[in-house]
């Protein structure tokens, strides 16, 4: 893996991620009247500073080890290993079925995401007999219908294809 | 003052108020289990259910409810690591982890006894300080409030054993998700980019519903498995000893009920800061050999946000019945049911409904108690949930998160900030920084924000307002050391680690 300052050039990721967006927030808080912006832009400028420091305990450098020794001694990168374990695909794969329920829930509703999302995982990512991921689902429906619409006599959101408007 | 104390137990100890007390300790366990549902969705749902109601039923119900909801909350954070609502999560810290060695039962029956006596505690509290309540509220203005903000942050920041920067990272971040919406300063909207949905601001509830119970089931997804590492080895082990561990760490159920007591009486805190709060000293306060196992399953980190909450609990009556004040969202939503029959919360309900008041503080009590012995029945039935394949316990416990997100005010934007944060915290796991900083200042943000701007109006702009002011002098101090002793701590560890290799070259 290539390397910069002795560190895995992935470790700087969060930092820099959280720096990029700092640098988005500040810009957008100076769009803003003086008031409403002092708070929140001395927030960005502090987090600024901090993903600075961040960034810089993230090297092997000596300054990187000291900041890492006094701010962050139990930060080390090699804390972090027991993540690495799991291929990133594997990461973004599990990330991606989340969002992936999120985003039908939106889109064809609660009452047919929770089915369709259980039943796929189950059957298709777990890879689970058929008939488990049939009953599972049809239970899983059965449980958020009964508590939502049964018990607390709620309107599931019935997603943006099936809106009237 | 004693006469009123027995007028509000014997208005209690009706058939009808007992039922209906109940009746709302098992509705509040109910919906204390459920994750993004909680004490204030409870209330709000029942609260056109007590129109018909006698005001005592009325009551009684409600301090079932608030009784029941933090048993509730902390079994599901324990075996789920899926808190209930929102101050279970500190539950969850250490709970979690000791499910997974297979000690659930123990986990549960130490939470159900801090519970039940960190809710006796809170009342002896608040029917010392009722009477002096006026008065102690009233030492705090905005500077105060502001500084007291800060002192949070501070305190979870350091509590994060060895991340100092990184829970100050996690903090300075939240702090700025909680300025996304409507500024009360300034009347405009702010970093909404046109998202209609952000102008109230990301909504707490599904954000903590992202962060902890979604994030966990991602880590589950990729980790697979079951929640228990081992099942194998997975067995209720004799609820006695949790019960047991409460009364060995007996300091750490007074200090974490005295926390709830005094956070709970501050306005607008509310339990998350209480139970995170409690959890930090506890921390703080544990032998340096033992402070390393906080977040891998020590008994303590379990009692003491527990103690907290419901100690908070009955605090939090004290600015909501006194001041109309609210001391947080399900005391805000609990007001409601107050003025609907008839009760208007600030300093003429202390005098015209005083009966009332200690009733309602009986049924609070009661309810903890109660809710404690029954939420011990059912450990061993939701214990075996620990054993559940991941491959159908994910799915299922997100259904439910995400289902019970939608259901806070059925906005389905909602579930999509459930699902944001979720990968938020993930990635906060992945990349090991600590997510109990993000809450605080989830939670303390806005208000932060409004006593910063309050203050500098009163002082005219001037700085120095935060140091003539005693108490303000005595958090900044705080402030100050509790950031300067880690720092200090890494360089005399690096001097005396130096000197040794010095020596040996």
């Amino acid at each position: 893996m290539k390397q910069l300052l002795g560190t895995p050039v992935s470790d700087y990721i969060p930092a820099l991620g959280l720096l990029v967006l700092t640098i988005l927030y500040l810009a957008t808080a100076y769009n803003y009247a003086p008031d409403a912006r002092a708070v929140p832009a001395g927030v960005a400028w502090v987090m600024l500073v901090l993903g600075i420091l961040d960034l810089i305990s993230r090297t092997r450098t000596k300054a990187g080890t000291v900041l890492m020794h006094w701010l962050n001694p139990a930060g080390d990168a090699d804390k972090m290993a027991e993540h690495k374990r799991y291929p990133a695909l594997k990461q973004i794969g599990a990330v991606l079925w989340v969002a992936g329920f999120a985003a039908a829930m939106v889109l064809v509703g609660i009452l047919y995401a929770v089915p369709l999302y259980v039943f796929a995982s189950l059957y298709v990512r777990g890879r689970r007999p058929l008939l488990l991921a049939l009953g599972v689902s049809a239970a899983a429906t059965a449980m958020i219908w009964l508590l939502f619409v049964a018990v607390l006599g709620l309107e599931l959101y019935p997603g943006v294809l099936f809106s009237e408007f | 003052m004693l006469q009123m104390w027995l007028g509000g137990i014997e208005g209690l100890l009706q058939v009808r108020e007992l039922a209906f007390l109940g009746l709302g300790m098992f509705i509040g366990l109910f919906f204390g289990a459920i994750p993004g549902l909680g004490g204030a969705a409870a209330l709000a749902l029942l609260m056109p259910l007590t129109y018909g109601l006698e005001p005592f039923s009325a009551l009684a119900l409600s301090g079932g409810v608030m009784g029941g909801v933090p048993m509730g909350g902390s079994i599901t954070a324990i075996l789920l690591n899926t808190p209930g609502s929102a101050p279970n999560a500190a539950t969850a810290i250490d709970g979690y982890p000791l499910a997974q060695q297979g000690k659930a039962g123990m986990a549960i029956g130490a939470a159900a006894s801090a519970n039940a006596i960190g809710g006796i505690i809170g009342t002896v509290s608040v029917l010392a300080i009722l009477p002096i309540a006026k008065d102690i509220v009233l030492l705090f203005g905005p500077p105060e409030f502001f500084l007291l903000a800060m002192l949070g942050l501070v305190i979870v920041s350091t509590t994060s054993r060895g991340k100092l920067l990184r829970g100050l990272i996690t903090g300075a971040f939240g702090l700025m998700v909680a300025f996304i919406g409507y500024n009360d300063v300034s009347g405009g909207e702010r970093f909404t980019y046109g998202i209609e949905y952000l102008w109230d601001g990301v909504h707490l509830v599904p954000a903590l519903i992202g962060l902890f119970a979604v994030a966990e089931m991602i880590n589950l997804y990729v980790k697979g498995g079951s929640v228990s590492n081992n099942p194998a080895s997975v067995k209720i082990t004799s609820m006695t000893s949790g019960l047991l561990e409460t009364f060995r760490h007996w300091p750490t159920v007074i200090r974490g009920s005295l926390i709830g007591t005094v956070v709970g009486a501050v306005p607008g805190v509310g339990g998350v800061v209480a139970s995170f709060l409690s959890y930090s000293m506890t921390v703080q306060a544990a032998k340096e050999s033992e402070k390393d196992s906080f977040g891998k399953g020590n008994i303590k980190g379990v009692i003491a946000p527990e103690a907290a909450i419901n100690a908070k609990d009955c605090s939090a009556l004290i600015p909501t019945l006194a001041f109309g004040i609210p001391g947080g969202v399900e005391m805000a939503v609990f007001m409601g049911i107050l003025i609907v029959h008839g009760m208007q919360p600030g300093p003429l309900m202390l005098v015209d409904h005083q009966v009332e008041i200690y009733g309602l503080i009986w049924a609070l009590t009661a309810s903890c108690v109660l809710a404690s012995f029954v939420g011990l029945l059912l450990v061993r039935p939701l214990a075996r949930v620990t054993l559940l394949d991941s491959q159908i316990l994910v799915p299922l416990v997100l259904c439910v998160a995400f289902a019970g997100s939608y259901a806070i005010d059925m906005t389905i934007e909602n579930v999509v900030i459930t699902a944001i944060f979720g990968v938020i915290g993930y990635l906060m796991i992945r990349f090991d920084y600590p997510r109990l900083t993000i809450v605080i200042a989830l939670v303390l943000g806005a208000s932060a924000e409004r006593n910063f701007h309050q203050t500098m109006l009163m002082s005219d702009g001037q700085w120095a307002i935060y140091i003539v002011r005693p108490i303000c002098l005595l958090l900044l101090a705080g402030i100050v050391i509790l950031l300067a002793l880690p720092i200090a701590r890494g360089v005399s560890q690096q001097i005396a680690g130096a000197k040794p290799s010095a020596q040996g070259g």
